[in-house]
């Protein structure tokens, strides 16, 4: 009898820790009528004083100041609207990906959400969210970035996305270490490499020049690759959604990144994500990192020491005479989800968003960090008399200049599921990993990660 | 009148198990059940509807090389945990049994890294041995032990024993705790009448201690190592299953190819042949076990 309750208890036990892997069924795809929740009409934004019920709102802003200024206009919002409820839910990205992306078979999803220009198409694909052109025409499309209005349109041509800001890498650096060093400012990867060396090897263990991040967590080897493969003018995904690991350039890049590991990083970045990246900075042990503005933010909160050693660069160049282009900008849209009872509201308070002084005060939440998905925002008094856009006039510049033309890694020949995948399965970090750790030739290992990601993307589309 | 009683008392026994079988049956039998269901399909975490490929899902998994590499360094990193954490914890209660004073107090102060949520014990532990700015690499150069920094988590022959280390510093005390409660049952007056038979220390641990605890030893076991073997956190928070996939467990790769390649009956497949191999190894621990207690009667 003991025998058996035993058996039976750690059978219960096993079935329990499986159960945390079941899917949940559920269908979460149904299609009610067009005008009721969940059907395919476009969202309209309506007056105000129609509006009632009850909405979720999940958003990614998790630094105070953003989580703040989108709740003080949430509050604002409710008391215009007295019928109206905004429920404010707030995740990390990560988490973010995994609630919506379990949530979607059991229908829980919010009303309305912040998201990433790749999970837009991936929501696109999966019919979980609602067509926006009519909210983007009211709020005026012709004041949106284009680039950022094309990475939300599907091959149907409808918008399913309202940019709210944008984001784009450059180089920054410590200025008090190239000062020490005498070096100047890098233009070319050659010279970023060479610089790196000096400081690297001069700081003697104490700092390092570069950090190259190849952590399965995180996608940030395949960021780094593409930044290389971009200022030469090519892609990391073709025009026809295929891998381009194997071209000239692309094994340049790869043995570029390798020599800068081998010869300017911490043996330990062969692990590093974002945060191990970020860490190193504010901890002063590193000279050069790729970002976006956010690493103000990011000193001025870890390392505030460090704040007025800060500058950035354009991303720099294979060749000293090739132009200064940018290489990657990240739009961030908030987007209305099909499952919503009601879109209305979320489209009203979408809208209210991009009230001007609401919009400035959010974007002022990160400056520098947050660029405006609307031309001329920054011409706003109340923007320019920014104490940090004050004091970053030069990397606000170099990061405008950036953000000219560029696109998500992926996306360079419009919205593809394909760049979801090329960024979210780490074969590029496992391609690095593979070649430092088991010493596989760059070639081949080339081959192989292209190989196994035009696999992957036959599962898409 | 006899034949309504015991209705209504057969009916009181169903109604005060009823709340653990809607427990059981709704927490652990549905999900299983669906995830059997789903193994067969081709069911996608985001796309909707599916279809039955039958035995593709398993037929894929075991011949991809990665699982087979994920299964090795699982059944690598199970046995070694679990030597570790039984030795370590073993001897640690060995060592409070004969400490009179102060014993709950070093009790609770080894018990501590239960206390923690994994999440801050996985990132101490990457701040620690941070191989640029970590305490102990630092501390070894300093104090002569070392030329260089130890590169804890990106060196191919120290990452895997350094998680094995992390993972015993945590399950230890668990065993620590219950052995040592063990101990505490087995009767004093066997010892004295050994000791007056002139049995030596080790005779008496030997034919006294284990036949008393070896019960509680084994049941540890048995949850240890579905514990151990199922570990996902430590390893996901610390490396990722890197580098190079050389930490890479059965859990990892059932939540690459779920959560990340999206393919949850693929997925699903992964974690019914984990299952399989668990209750495999379950029924040797517990024929061992029967084993036991039948010599133990």
């Amino acid at each position: 009898m003991k025998k058996a309750l035993s058996l039976f208890l750690s059978a219960a036990m096993l079935l329990s820790v499986l159960a945390a892997c079941s899917p949940q069924p559920g269908t979460g795809h149904t299609s009610p009528p067009s005008g009721a929740p969940g059907s395919d009409q476009p969202a309209q934004s309506s007056a105000p004083a129609d509006l009632e019920g009850e909405i979720t709102f999940w958003h990614s802003f998790t630094q105070g100041a953003r989580l703040e200024t989108i709740q003080a206009a949430a509050d604002q919002f409710m008391a215009d609207n007295p019928g109206v409820k905004i429920n404010i839910e707030t995740f990390s990205w990560a988490d973010f990906y995994t609630k919506w992306t379990t949530g979607l078979s059991t229908g829980n999803v919010p009303d309305m959400s912040s998201a990433l220009s790749t999970q837009v198409v991936e929501m696109i694909d999966a019919g979980a969210i609602l067509p926006v052109d009519s909210l983007v025409d009211d709020i005026g499309r012709d004041q949106f970035y284009q680039n950022a209005i094309t990475e939300m349109t599907a091959e149907d041509g409808s918008c399913y996305g309202v940019p709210l800001y944008s984001n784009t890498e450059a180089l920054w650096y410590r200025t008090d270490l190239l000062e020490k060093y005498d070096l100047a400012v890098p233009t070319t990867w050659e010279e970023l490499y060479e610089a790196a060396k000096v400081i690297t090897d001069g700081e003697n263990g104490n700092a390092f020049g570069l950090a190259m991040p190849m952590g399965t967590n995180d996608m940030m080897a395949t960021l780094w690759l593409h930044l290389y493969v971009r200022s030469a003018g090519e892609t990391l995904l073709t025009e026809d959604g295929r891998a381009n690991l194997t071209s000239k350039t692309v094994i340049d890049g790869i043995n570029y990144w390798l020599k800068v590991y081998n010869e300017c990083s911490p043996q330990d970045s062969i692990h590093y994500n974002a945060s191990d990246e970020a860490t190193l900075f504010y901890q002063g042990k590193l000279a050069f990192d790729f970002n976006t503005g956010f690493q103000i933010s990011g000193v001025e909160a870890n390392a505030p020491e460090l704040l007025d050693k800060l500058d950035c660069a354009a991303i720099p160049r294979v060749n000293g005479g090739d132009p200064e282009t940018g290489c990657l900008t990240t739009n961030i849209p908030v987007v209305i989800w099909k499952n919503s009872k009601h879109p209305e509201i979320c489209a009203a308070f979408i809208k209210y968003l991009y009230d001007p002084a609401r919009y400035v005060d959010f974007l002022l939440s990160v400056p520098v960090g947050m660029m405006p998905a609307l031309k001329g925002v920054t011409e706003n008094e109340t923007y320019q008399s920014n104490e940090i856009v004050q004091n970053f006039q030069h990397a606000n510049e170099v990061l405008y200049q950036m953000l000219g033309g560029s696109t998500s890694i992926g996306m360079e020949y419009g919205p593809k599921a394909e760049a979801g995948l090329l960024t979210s399965q780490r074969v590029i970090e496992n391609m690095f990993q593979d070649i430092i750790i088991n010493g596989t030739d760059v070639e081949t290992a080339a081959a192989e990660a292209e190989a196994k990601l035009n696999e992957l993307f036959e599962t898409v589309g | 009148m006899k034949k309504i009683n015991r209705f209504k008392a057969g009916m009181a026994s169903f109604c005060f198990i009823l709340p653990a079988l809607l427990v059981v049956g709704l927490l652990l039998f549905y999900p299983v059940v669906s995830s059997l269901f789903y193994s067969f399909t081709s069911k996608h975490l985001i796309k909707s509807g599916c279809e039955f490929v039958w035995f593709e899902n398993y037929v894929r998994i075991l011949r991809d090389e990665e699982f087979w590499s994920a299964f090795l360094t699982s059944i690598k990193w199970t046995a070694a945990s679990l030597l570790g954490q039984v030795m370590v914890g073993f001897t640690a209660a060995l060592a409070l049994n004969r400490i009179r004073r102060g014993r709950g107090l070093y009790r609770t102060v080894l018990i501590i890294p239960w206390a923690f949520p994994s999440i801050i014990l996985a990132l101490s532990w990457k701040w620690i041995l941070n191989g640029v700015f970590g305490f102990l690499p630092n501390f070894l150069v300093k104090i002569g032990l070392c030329d260089t920094a130890p590169q804890f988590f990106s060196n191919s022959n120290l990452v895997f024993p350094t998680l094995v280390f992390i993972n015993v510093w945590f399950g230890a005390p668990l065993i620590m705790v219950n052995v040592l409660s063990a101990l505490q049952t087995v009767p004093q007056d066997q010892y004295e009448a050994a000791q007056l038979d002139g049995a030596s220390p080790w005779q008496s641990f030997v034919h006294i201690t284990l036949p008393h605890i070896r019960v509680v030893v084994g049941l540890l076991m048995v949850l240890r190592t579905i514990w151990v073997f199922n570990n996902f956190d430590t390893i996901y928070l610390i490396t990722g299953g890197g580098p190079a996939g050389l930490t890479q467990t059965m859990p990892i790769y059932a939540y690459n190819t779920g959560w990340g390649l999206k393919q949850l009956g693929r997925s699903s497949a992964v974690t019914v042949v984990l299952l399989i191999f668990l209750l495999l190894v379950c029924m040797l621990y517990f024929k061992l076990l029967d084993k036991w207690e039948q010599e133990g009667a």
